[in-house]
């Protein structure tokens, strides 16, 4: 009786102390990666005497909103966020679908000198974007693009492809070529296999792509920096850099609370996309 | 079926927002290149003196020359600033106004490639000598060589070593006139527990001034120069020795603990908090001082040393090192009539609106000073006033690259881990 | 069906408008720029040829050659990081935290998200040796060591990148290898554990080669993207101390634009580029040998 009753308990304390370690380094990891956020968070009510003299870890003196009232008044983050927006959405859009349409006819499709194609795509991952700002600021120019988003939603689109071809030629590679043959021999025609039929079977891959790229362009400086040249026109990552000084004095507390608000709105996007590629990483496995 | 319809819906909604987004766009581009109507300037996102004085001057003095032709002022970042003077400058599109390149080469370059317009020739054509102060005309002139000034010093400040003067008396120290009493100086707050020098070694700059100016003073004015014509070397040996003086106080430990790790901020914050007795720095930093928020030793507990004599040395005490920050510069091609009315109430009422509005000193002749300034500020002016001459800083004369590797390792030094004879063959080899 | 599948105006209509895009905004500009490796000069002083020049001095210029070391230094060891770290923390997803892993998931994910003028922020503050101690210190001098000057020093500054790019990025990478682990077939697991396979073996045996086609994906994204690091060395040491810490693309962009010398600046990109072909097919050769040695 005494036996039976110990035994199951027994083997879960025994499951339990063998996989201590996993928890304690789960917990270890955890702390790496959030205590951070943590303090940036913390960062955004901080005056700036805090941040020079007070250690570390010390907590902010008052919970005023102050500094994320001076990001946006001051910093005009509202503007800024907005041009990332209007930039960085745009050629999300654009690129995924032309990246998933040219993944499809380079791997779904069958015609000479795909191959060649693709390794054309695929050097483009290598090449150094530092490389092409000269060229594209004096075709920009001439274009009379500069003073707008343009040179943003271009650059963005065309530095995204690369990758994007690739992955979802990739994707498309895992695909049974059965399913289009069947689409094709019930009539469809190319156009609505490809929108019908082979969209939805890389559902999952548009999210991740999604997320990669958004995190890519989101978060570009240097493209921005280059190819805005008016303080309307600026991105969030390039109104970050206003809260430095001539000498290179830094208003921490209002770039804190930018930070924040930048992150909190990813973190949120993230949230939301990270749900649908959850979802359906599970409708696929259950398929499988 | 109802799934398809749906997603198509959606597909729509989808095309639409990316539609509107379109018209946004369209709606918000305006042409980036300078109009015929508008008088343009371009500066950086960190200076706001100078956007912020052409504003009150459009307003109010300039106001004849603001309906001729508005002001359309703009501004981008300063990390990318080169490259955004350079880009536009291939394309021909430069603003009627902006301020001028980082680097002096760069300068020169728009010079030689007669894009820049030169100020010495137009004062003269449309009589407006005499309102740029001598000291910062020469200053502009040696900086970008030639004997013409090309910009306008829209800031001008002057360099040497602020110090604690309660640490100082706590210790029995005097301000130091000579180097060697520097390094005594130094040595007793040491020993004594205090740190010696705050500066900003991750920045560089703030070290290799040091050389700079010991070199001005041990071998004369004009001995930077002579290395930038190829006449002399750094890694000669009176050149070494300049930064060996410097290195020994980085071996001392006089800067503190990673002091090549630490930014302006934390250096400022450490002098203002009363974390060090010498702290060398521009005059730009006088807001600072007179901000009660950051200054928790008090403005009135700040003294000004000029850099010190090096005993035997061809330079002196009095020729103050200075610069101009980043000048600002007009445009041959942007050059009209409308413009030549800006530069005429520009020079005439810069200095002014400058001083009063923005509390920055200016190579501009001031007119009208404020009723009332700090002392230290005011004994700032008065020796801007009364300096027969100055010198300008470390890599002044150098290429990019070389001021690129000296300010690199400029860190080196005060942290002790590079000899001075070491810093000056790398920034040499860079030089050549 | 063939004709369908193969309709030259469809692939016209589905290809044509990324290749248009990719061309002119990414083809022309390498090729012009590629141009500029034979001239000497800039955009505003012109241009003048030189042949081969450019070439001549990047293999004997000392700062050019240390790039290059450093470069390859920080990309090897980084993408070695990336690719085990990230895969061990997509194996510990599936194997150990299970369902319960979206949560772990997205916070580990989450370094990516920030920008890095904030991460750089965060390690500077995180190492900082003086005048407030930073954390790392801190714990340094709790266990008995002495406070170390973490940006003063060559090798203690390339460890610092390391490891904030490593913590940035490790999120990333574990997603990613994660939707690839996730996709091995259950019964095939389950079949290998009734063949007594457990624990490493298992892994060793079973998982890793099913997994190789996403590893070797992963692998060529880290090394072409840790190749052409540059914004997290500029905000975090600015190439400091000294030169120590500056790779190729910064010593390009400051030869190009600070230097005022575009074409030298563009054979130092093109030298990358060609470093960064030979490590991609690199890696293309070893996988597929190794594929092939899999399935003998």
């Amino acid at each position: 009786m005494t036996t039976l009753a110990v035994t199951p308990f027994h083997r879960r304390f025994r499951t339990f102390v063998r996989r201590l370690p996993v928890y304690i380094g789960v917990a270890i990891l955890l702390i790496i990666v959030a205590y951070p956020l943590v303090w940036l968070l913390l960062g955004s009510f901080k005056q700036q005497d805090e941040f020079l003299s007070e250690p570390f870890w010390s907590l902010p003196r008052s919970w005023s909103f102050d500094n994320y009232v001076e990001a946006f008044v001051g910093g005009g983050l509202g503007k800024y966020i907005l041009n990332s927006v209007i930039a960085v959405f745009p050629s999300m859009f654009l690129i995924l679908l032309l990246g998933t349409a040219a993944g499809f006819a380079l791997e779904v499709m069958v015609w000479k000198g795909r191959g060649a194609v693709l390794l054309v795509f695929l050097a483009g991952v290598m090449i150094p974007l530092q490389m092409i700002l000269l060229p594209l600021f004096t075709i920009y120019f001439n274009l009379h693009l500069t003073g707008t988003l343009w040179p943003l939603i271009i650059t963005y689109t065309a530095t995204g492809l690369p990758l994007t071809v690739f992955m979802m030629a990739t994707f498309f590679r895992a695909v049974p070529r059965e399913i289009f043959e069947a689409a094709t021999l019930d009539g469809a025609n190319i156009y609505r296999i490809f929108w019908s039929v082979g969209i939805p079977l890389v559902r999952n891959a548009l999210f991740t792509v999604a997320l990669v790229q958004f995190f890519f362009i989101w978060n570009d400086l240097l493209i921005a920096l280059t190819f805005t040249n008016s303080q309307d026109l600026r991105t969030i990552q390039a109104g970050l850099l206003n809260f430095t000084g001539q000498y290179g004095a830094v208003d921490y507390g209002p770039m804190f609370a930018g930070i924040a608000v930048n992150v909190v709105g990813t973190l949120v996007l993230y949230l939301f996309l990270n749900q649908k590629v959850m979802k359906g990483l599970t409708a696929g496995s259950v398929k499988g | 079926m109802i799934t398809a319809r749906r997603a198509r819906r959606r597909n729509l909604s989808i095309v639409a927002a990316v539609g509107v987004g379109v018209i946004a766009l369209t709606g918000c581009s305006g042409g980036g290149a300078s109009s015929s109507k508008e008088f343009t300037y371009l500066g950086q996102t960190q200076n706001t003196a100078i956007s912020g004085t052409l504003d009150i001057l459009a307003k109010d003095q300039c106001a004849a020359a603001e309906k001729a032709a508005p002001l359309k002022a703009d501004a981008i970042d300063g990390t990318t600033w080169d490259q955004q003077l350079q880009l536009l400058a291939g394309q021909d599109a430069l603003s009627d106004m902006s301020m001028a390149g980082g680097t002096p080469s760069l300068m020169q370059e728009f010079i030689d490639s007669g894009k820049v317009l030169n100020l010495s020739e137009t004062f003269e054509k449309e009589g407006l000598e005499g309102r740029v102060l001598p000291a910062a005309e020469s200053t502009i002139k040696a900086l970008y060589g030639g004997g013409d000034l090309y910009a306008l010093p829209t800031e001008f400040n002057i360099e040497g070593f602020w110090y604690n003067k309660q640490l100082l008396a706590d210790n029995g120290i005097e301000a130091p006139v000579t180097w060697d009493d520097l390094v005594d100086a130094a040595a007793t707050l040491d020993a004594n527990g205090v740190q010696p020098f705050v500066a900003a070694g991750k920045d560089g700059w703030p070290i290799t001034r040091l050389v700079g100016d010991y070199i001005a003073r041990d071998l004369g004015p004009d001995a930077l120069q002579k290395v930038a014509d190829g006449d002399a070397s750094l890694t000669d040996p009176e050149y070494v020795a300049a930064a060996d003086a410097v290195a020994e106080l980085g071996t001392e430990g006089y800067f503190g603990p990673a002091a090549g790790s630490i930014d302006y901020n934390t250096a400022l914050n450490q002098f203002l908090t009363g974390g060090g007795a010498f702290f060398y720095m521009g005059s730009w930093a006088l807001a600072a001082f007179n901000d009660p928020e950051q200054n928790k030793i008090g403005v009135d507990n700040i003294g000004f040393a000029p850099f010190p004599a090096v005993e035997g040395g061809a330079g002196s005490i009095d020729q103050v090192p200075a610069n101009v920050g980043i000048p600002v510069m007009f445009t041959e091609k942007g050059y009209d009539d409308d413009v030549a009315q800006w530069l005429d109430c520009v020079t005439a009422n810069y200095g002014d609106v400058a001083l009063n509005e923005f509390g920055q000193v200016t190579g501009f002749v001031v007119n009208n000073p404020p009723a009332d300034q700090p002392a230290l500020t005011q004994e700032v002016q008065d020796i801007i006033a009364d300096a027969p001459s100055s010198v300008l800083w470390f890599e002044a004369a150098f290429t990019p690259e070389a001021t690129s590797v000296s300010q690199k390792n400029g860190g080196g030094l005060a942290s002790g881990t590079l000899t001075g004879e070491a810093f000056m063959k790398l920034v040499q080899d860079a030089n050549n | 069906m063939e004709r369908l599948l193969g309709n030259p105006r469809a692939v016209l209509v589905l290809l044509g408008p990324a290749l248009l895009v990719y061309s002119l905004v990414m083809l022309i500009p390498i090729v012009w720029s590629l141009v500029y490796t034979v001239y000497e000069g800039n955009a505003v002083s012109g241009f003048e040829f030189v042949g081969i020049d450019n070439f001549v001095r990047f293999f004997n210029d000392p700062t050019a050659l240390e790039a290059v070391g450093f470069t390859i230094r920080y990309a090897l060891i980084l993408t070695v990081l990336q690719v085990v770290v990230g895969y061990a923390l997509a194996l510990l997803y599936v194997f150990y935290l299970k369902k319960a892993s979206s949560l772990v998931r997205t916070l580990v994910f989450f370094p990516v998200i920030l920008p890095t003028v904030a991460v750089a922020l965060l390690f500077r503050r995180f190492f900082e040796a003086a005048p407030t101690e930073g954390p790392i210190n801190s714990i340094m001098e709790f266990v008995g060591l002495s406070t170390f000057d973490w940006f003063g020093q060559p090798d203690a500054s390339f460890w610092v990148i390391i490891m904030m790019d490593l913590w940035r990025s490790m999120g990333f990478y574990a997603v990613l290898l994660y939707a690839g682990v996730v996709e091995i077939p259950e019964d095939i697991i389950e079949s290998a554990r009734i063949d007594g396979a457990a624990g490493w073996r298992l892994v060793r045996h079973i998982i890793l080669p099913l997994s190789l086609p996403v590893l070797l994906s992963a692998t060529i994204f880290s090394i072409n993207g840790t190749l052409k690091v540059f914004d997290s060395v500029v905000a975090l040491t600015n190439g400091g101390p000294g030169t120590s810490t500056t790779p190729l693309t910064v010593y390009m962009f400051q030869t190009s634009f600070s230097f005022g010398q575009y074409g030298y600046g563009s054979t130092v990109a093109l030298m990358l580029t060609v470093m960064c072909l030979l490590v991609t097919i690199f890696i293309f050769r070893a996988s597929r040998r190794d594929l092939t040695r899999n399935e003998k």
